[in-house]
């Protein structure tokens, strides 16, 4: 059910993440039953479809934190290693951002951020620190510096989150849901932080149900049901001619109009 | 009842060096029960198997054996394992680490199984091992956690060391009954001993306590 890649602006770009025929299986569930989706250099591909649908797992799948069970998922070129060490190396370059925020709550926002550059890449503590907080600067949180995540809304926690992932210096952030565990007054403040890095040329893969940021800032939209993508294209197509009957449905349901 | 209580004060000598003993005995367990039960409570939840499996029957045996069996088996099988005899106190100080390590090890485990799961997903995601996730992520919010009961575990274990006067290991409770049957002063030396434990063991009490009320988890 690919759809040509017309409209799709930036598909003369080099391919960074690939998705073939990928199958994820947990016990009887079939949670993936066989997907193909590209992901080029500075795109933001975002992930629509239903609760369940798989869009959740796909992302989870895409570093390695589950194992797929067919097909294959190609990074860069190469396919995603199964050996453990090997996809540390991967998981380095990709930032992740969950829906539940995931910060450390023994850390203030500075030291969950500089976790990683510390941790992982083997950074001294004034070298990660300093990168931490140009990190928190950006996503417009320095002054939070030394407050911990309990003393943090959801959306600023968020905005961490964000930013423990870029100090990694990721070529792709993976984003999970970002804003549906958070109060509807501050989710403009993680979208825009969203919307800044996309504008900057971050390749960017969004599990999101915020259909505005998806036709707005998407370069491609991926539809979801029960494991499957039902439809894909650029958000004009998605959102004002959609060509299959379930992306119509699902759309009407929620109470989108075009 | 004719009472005489100088009799504490005649031993004073002997009663101090027993209750320091004592809180020799405490401080050296739980220096060797906490970073064994730590050991032990990974082995449990990620190693290999047949490892997994004997750290599980470990904890299972010595968790449910009187402490006092453990100290009368550590006292007349551990010379025949080992081939070497060791003094009561080393012997004393074997059977309570083997008890308390148990014990810590549930407590480790349960405190480790209480951190969600995103929180490693979140560690791996940057990239992070399994080892150091777990070390830099994982255990020190589950330490935080557990710090109430590892200190109520201290507590129980500054009265429970009295059981090692069972193989003559010179801590207060030994003392003061050696004394006791030395002058027959049954009830002036129960009292001393009871006040001093009570002494003791009441500020430990408070401290945790105030522990409980000073990590109670805020996410």
């Amino acid at each position: 059910m690919n759809s040509p890649a017309t409209g799709r602006a930036k598909s003369a770009r080099p391919m960074i993440i690939r998705y073939q025929g990928v199958i994820k299986r947990y016990g009887a569930f079939q949670a993936l039953s066989g997907v193909d989706l590209d992901v080029h250099s500075g795109e933001v591909v975002c992930l629509i479809g239903p609760s369940g649908s798989g869009k959740s797992t796909l992302l989870r799948c895409t570093n390695g934190l589950e194992p797929t069970d067919g097909g294959a998922i190609e990074f860069e070129g190469a396919p995603l290693p199964r050996d453990e060490r090997a996809l540390r190396a991967v998981r380095r370059r990709m930032g992740m951002v969950f829906q539940s925020f995931e910060l450390f709550p023994h850390l203030s926002a500075l030291e969950n951020v500089a976790e990683g550059p510390r941790t992982v890449l083997g950074m001294d503590r004034p070298g990660a620190e300093s990168r931490a907080a140009a990190m928190l600067a950006k996503v417009g949180l320095a002054d939070k510096a030394p407050n911990h995540p309990s003393e943090l809304s959801g959306g600023q926690q968020q905005r961490v989150a964000i930013a423990r992932a870029l100090a990694m210096e990721p070529d792709v952030m993976l984003f999970d849901e970002p804003t549906s565990a958070l109060d509807p007054e501050t989710i403009g403040e993680v979208l825009n932080v969203m919307k800044t890095l996309a504008d900057e040329g971050m390749t960017m893969v969004v599990v999101t149900h915020e259909m505005t940021f998806a036709r707005r800032v998407g370069d491609w939209v991926a539809v979801f049901d029960v494991g499957r993508i039902v439809e894909q294209g650029p958000p004009r197509q998605i959102f004002e001619a959609p060509e299959t009957e379930r992306t119509r449905d699902f759309l009407s349901h929620l109470g989108w109009n075009g | 009842m004719n009472l005489d209580w100088s009799v504490v004060w005649q031993h004073r000598d002997a009663l101090l060096a027993g209750t320091a003993t004592t809180i020799v005995l405490t401080v050296a367990t739980m220096a060797i029960a906490v970073p064994c039960g730590i050991v032990v409570a990974i082995m449990r939840l990620y190693a290999w198997k047949p490892l997994a499996v004997l750290a599980t029957a470990y904890v299972e045996f010595f968790r449910n054996l009187p402490l006092i069996l453990v100290v009368y088996w550590a006292f007349y099988v551990l010379p025949i394992l080992t081939g070497v005899g060791l003094s009561p106190l080393a012997t004393g100080l074997s059977a309570l680490a083997l008890n308390v390590t148990a014990y810590n090890a549930e407590t480790f485990r349960a405190g480790i199984n209480s951190i969600r799961r995103g929180q490693l997903d979140a560690a791996m995601a940057l990239g992070m091992g399994r080892a150091q996730a777990l070390r830099r992520v994982v255990l020190p919010q589950a330490m935080r956690r557990i710090l109430p009961v590892l200190a109520s575990t201290w507590v129980s274990l500054f009265k429970d060391t009295s059981l090692v006067s069972v193989i003559a290991v010179t801590e207060l409770a030994y003392v003061a009954m050696q004394i006791r049957a030395q002058t027959f002063r049954v009830l002036e030396m129960l009292t001393a001993m009871a006040v001093i434990y009570w002494l003791l063991g009441y500020p430990q009490a408070k401290l945790v306590d105030w522990i409980q009320r000073r990590f109670a988890v805020t996410e």
